[in-house]
C-alpha cells in the first residue's frame, strides 16, 4: 500500500480521494432522500407468504399465483415512522409484478393497499458510479473524457427533445439533424482534440449519416414501408414514423462515428510514420482496416437492438402466436434499425478513406 | 417488396463491394447470429430451462461465429474468444445481482399497455430472462473490443519481438483506451436511438425526475448501457493480459528475472 501510494502523483491521490468522497456522499444521500418524494415510500420489515395456488391458462402455461403479507415502515410524508401492512400479490413468472423481501424499499400504490413501484434510484446511482470508476481505472483521463462526453450528449438530447415538445412547429427531423451535427462535432473533438484527423472524422460522419439517411428514406418510400409494423412500437405519444426515423439516425450515429475515427486515426498514423507513403498503398491499407471492423461493428448494433425484443417474443410464442407473425410484429423495426445502421457503417468506410486521402494529399503537396 | 429484404440486399451489396469476400462472410455471420438469437428464444420457451445458461451458450456461439467465421481460427481470434468468454462470465454475476436487486425484470407499466390481449403469466422466469437480455445486448460490443485489442497486440509483438511482457500488456491497455470512448459512445447512441419514443413519452406525460429515475423501463435501459460500458472496460485488461501472457510465454525466464528485481 505504501509503495503504491509513493508511485502515485499528488493529482492522482486527490482524484481518488474526491471520487471516494463523491461516491460515499451520493450513496448516503440517495439512500436517505425519502422526503424528496411525494409518493409514499415503505421500507419492508417483514414478509409472510399467505397463499400460493397454481394456475393454468388456455395455452397450457402453468404458473403460480402468490400472495404475500407485507409489514413495513413508512419513510416519508405525514405518516412517517408509522408501521403499515398490506398484501402483495404476484404471479411467479414476474412479468408485471414484484416478489418482495425484507429490506426492499417500494412506492405504495395510490390507495395505499398495494405495491406501486420499486425505489430504484439507489441502484441507478450505484451502477453509474461503478461505470464511472471502471471507466477511469482503465481509461484514466481518456475515460473521464468519454464519461463527460456521454453526459454532455445526454443533456443535449434532453434539451433537443424539450425544444421539440414545446415547439411542435419546428419538426423532429430538423431538430434531429441539428442535434446530430452538435453530437458529432462535440464527441469527436472531445475524443481526439483539434486536428486534421478529427476534422476528417467529423466530415466523414456527417456525410456517412446523411447518405445512409437518403438510402433509408428512398428504401422506405420505394417499398411503401411494407413490412414495418409500427403498431407494436412501444411508448407512443406521437406519430410513429417521425420518431422511428429520428431514432434510426441517432441510433446509428455512434457506430458511424466509431468507424470514422478508427479509420481516419489509422490512416493519419500511417502517414505520420511515413510522410511520403504512396496514396494507393494507403488506400489499400485503409480498406484492410475497414474490412476488419465492418463485421464486428454491424454485430454491435444488431445485438443492441434485437436482444431487447426477447421478452416480447417469448410472450407472443407462449400465447400460441404464429412464428412469422411474432417475428414481424416484434422484430421488424429492430431489424430495420440494425440494417440501416449496418449500411451507415459500411458506407462510412470508403468515405473515411477518400476524405483522409484528400487531406493527406494536400499535406504531401506542401512537403 | 418488403423493406427489410430491400435493406438487407443493400447491406449485402455494400459489404461485398467494400469488403470483398470478407464482407460477404461478415454478412453471412450477421445472418447466422440472427438465427442463433431465434434458436435461443426457442430454447428459452421451455420453462424448465435456465435462460441465463442459454444466453451464455448463445453468447459463446455468437462470439465464435463473429470471430472464427469472419477472421478464421488463429491465435488472435482464439485470444479474443477466450477474453470474451472470461469477461462474459465475470459480467453475468454482476448482472444477476443487479436485475434481482433493482427489480428491472418483466415489462414496465409503459410497455404492458400494448399486450392487453395476451396473457403474460406464462410460467417463464422473467428475472432470468431480463438478465439474459442485458448480457446478449452487450455481447457484440465485447467481441468487437476484444478483437480490436488482440489483433494489434500481435502486430506489435511481431514488429518488436523483444518487447517485455509488461510493455506489451501496457500497449494493449493504451489501445484499449482509444477504443473505450468510441465503443461506449456507439452503445449509448444505439440505445437512445432505440428509445426515442420512450424519451418523448416521458417528456409528453411530464414525468418528474423522480418518476423517471425510478421507472422500470428507464432503469432497464440505463443499466444496460452502464453494464455494457463495464463489459467493454473489463475486456480491455483481460484481453491485454491474456495476449501478453500467451505471446510472451516462451521467454518466461527473462520476464521472471525482471519481475523479481522489482
Amino acid at each position: 500500500m505504501k509503495t503504491w501510494l509513493k508511485n502515485r502523483t499528488k493529482a492522482q491521490v486527490i482524484t481518488v480521494g474526491l471520487l471516494l468522497i463523491g461516491f460515499i456522499a451520493s450513496m448516503i444521500f440517495i439512500n436517505n432522500n425519502y422526503d424528496l418524494y411525494d409518493r409514499t415510500i415503505v421500507q419492508i420489515t417483514d414478509v409472510q407468504e399467505i397463499n400460493r395456488e397454481e394456475q393454468v391458462d388456455t395455452h397450457g402455461n402453468e404458473d403460480e399465483h402468490v400472495t404475500q403479507h407485507i409489514v413495513g415502515e413508512i419513510k416519508n410524508g405525514s405518516d412517517k415512522g408509522q408501521v403499515t401492512a398490506f398484501d402483495n400479490e404476484y404471479i411467479q413468472s414476474l412479468a408485471l409484478d414484484y416478489e418482495l423481501a425484507a429490506g426492499d424499499e417500494i412506492f405504495l400504490a395510490q390507495d395505499g393497499k398495494a405495491t406501486g413501484d420499486i425505489k430504484r434510484d439507489k441502484y441507478f446511482v450505484f451502477v453509474a458510479w461503478i461505470f464511472l470508476i471502471i471507466l477511469l481505472a482503465v481509461g484514466k483521463s481518456r475515460g473521464a473524457l468519454s464519461a463527460l462526453s456521454l453526459l454532455v450528449n445526454a443533456v443535449i438530447l434532453s434539451i433537443a427533445l424539450d425544444i421539440y415538445i414545446h415547439n411542435p412547429s419546428i419538426g423532429l427531423s430538423i431538430i434531429t439533424l441539428v442535434s446530430i451535427i452538435i453530437f458529432t462535432v462535440l464527441s469527436l473533438l472531445m475524443a481526439t482534440g483539434f486536428n486534421e484527423k478529427t476534422y476528417t472524422a467529423i466530415l466523414t460522419t456527417l456525410l456517412g449519416t446523411g447518405l445512409s439517411l437518403v438510402i433509408a428514406y428512398v428504401a422506405l418510400h420505394f417499398t411503401g414501408e411494407q413490412g414495418l409494423r409500427y403498431e407494436e412500437m412501444a411508448f407512443l405519444t406521437r406519430n410513429p414514423q417521425t420518431i422511428f426515423m429520428a431514432g434510426l439516425l441517432i441510433g446509428s450515429l455512434g457506430a458511424v462515428m466509431d468507424v470514422a475515427i478508427t479509420l481516419s486515426a489509422s490512416m493519419f498514423e500511417m502517414y505520420e510514420k511515413n510522410n511520403r507513403i504512396d496514396l494507393k498503398t494507403l488506400k489499400k491499407a485503409g480498406y484492410e482496416v475497414g474490412k476488419d471492423i465492418m463485421g464486428t461493428m454491424t454485430n454491435i448494433l444488431f445485438f443492441a437492438y434485437v436482444s431487447g425484443s426477447i421478452p416480447m417474443l417469448l410472450i407472443y410464442l407462449k400465447n400460441a402466436a404464429p412464428f412469422g407473425f411474432t417475428v414481424s410484429m416484434n422484430l421488424s423495426l429492430e431489424l430495420a434499425r440494425a440494417l440501416v445502421g449496418g449500411i451507415g457503417i459500411v458506407l462510412t468506410i470508403p468515405i473515411a478513406i477518400y476524405i483522409s486521402i484528400f487531406f493527406i494529399r494536400r499535406k504531401q503537396a506542401k512537403l | 417488396m418488403n423493406v427489410l429484404v430491400l435493406l438487407a440486399i443493400i447491406l449485402f451489396a455494400l459489404m461485398a463491394w467494400v469488403g470483398g469476400m470478407k464482407g460477404v462472410r461478415s454478412f453471412i455471420a450477421l445472418f447466422i447470429n440472427f438465427l442463433i438469437v431465434l434458436m435461443a428464444v426457442f430454447v428459452m420457451n421451455d420453462p424448465t430451462g435456465n435462460p441465463i445458461i442459454i444466453a451464455l451458450i448463445a453468447c459463446g456461439f455468437i462470439s465464435a461465429v463473429s470471430l472464427f467465421f469472419i477472421n478464421r481460427v488463429n491465435n488472435k481470434t482464439m485470444l479474443a474468444f477466450l477474453a470474451t468468454i472470461a469477461t462474459t462470465v465475470i459480467l453475468i454475476f454482476f448482472i444477476i445481482i443487479l436485475t434481482e436487486q433493482s427489480m428491472i425484470y418483466g415489462l414496465g407499466e409503459e410497455e404492458s399497455g400494448e399486450i392487453t390481449t395476451f396473457n403474460v403469466h406464462i410460467g417463464l422466469n422473467f428475472v432470468q430472462i431480463a438478465t439474459a437480455v442485458i448480457l446478449m445486448s452487450t455481447i457484440g460490443a465485447i467481441v468487437d473490443t476484444a478483437i480490436s485489442i488482440t489483433s494489434p497486440m500481435r502486430e506489435i509483438h511481431e514488429q518488436n519481438p523483444t518487447i517485455s511482457r509488461k510493455d506489451l500488456f501496457l500497449a494493449g491497455i493504451r489501445i484499449g483506451r482509444d477504443i473505450l470512448g468510441t465503443s461506449t459512445n456507439t452503445l449509448f447512441f444505439a440505445f437512445f436511438g432505440g428509445y426515442m419514443g420512450l424519451l418523448i413519452w416521458f417528456k409528453d406525460l411530464e414525468y418528474s425526475i423522480g418518476d423517471i429515475i425510478n421507472a422500470k423501463v428507464f432503469n432497464d435501459e440505463m443499466l444496460s448501457i452502464f453494464v455494457s460500458g463495464v463489459g467493454i472496460a473489463l475486456v480491455i485488461p483481460i484481453a491485454s493480459l491474456m495476449s501478453a501472457y500467451y505471446l510472451k510465454r516462451k521467454k518466461e525466464d527473462g520476464i521472471l528475472e525482471e519481475e523479481s528485481n522489482r
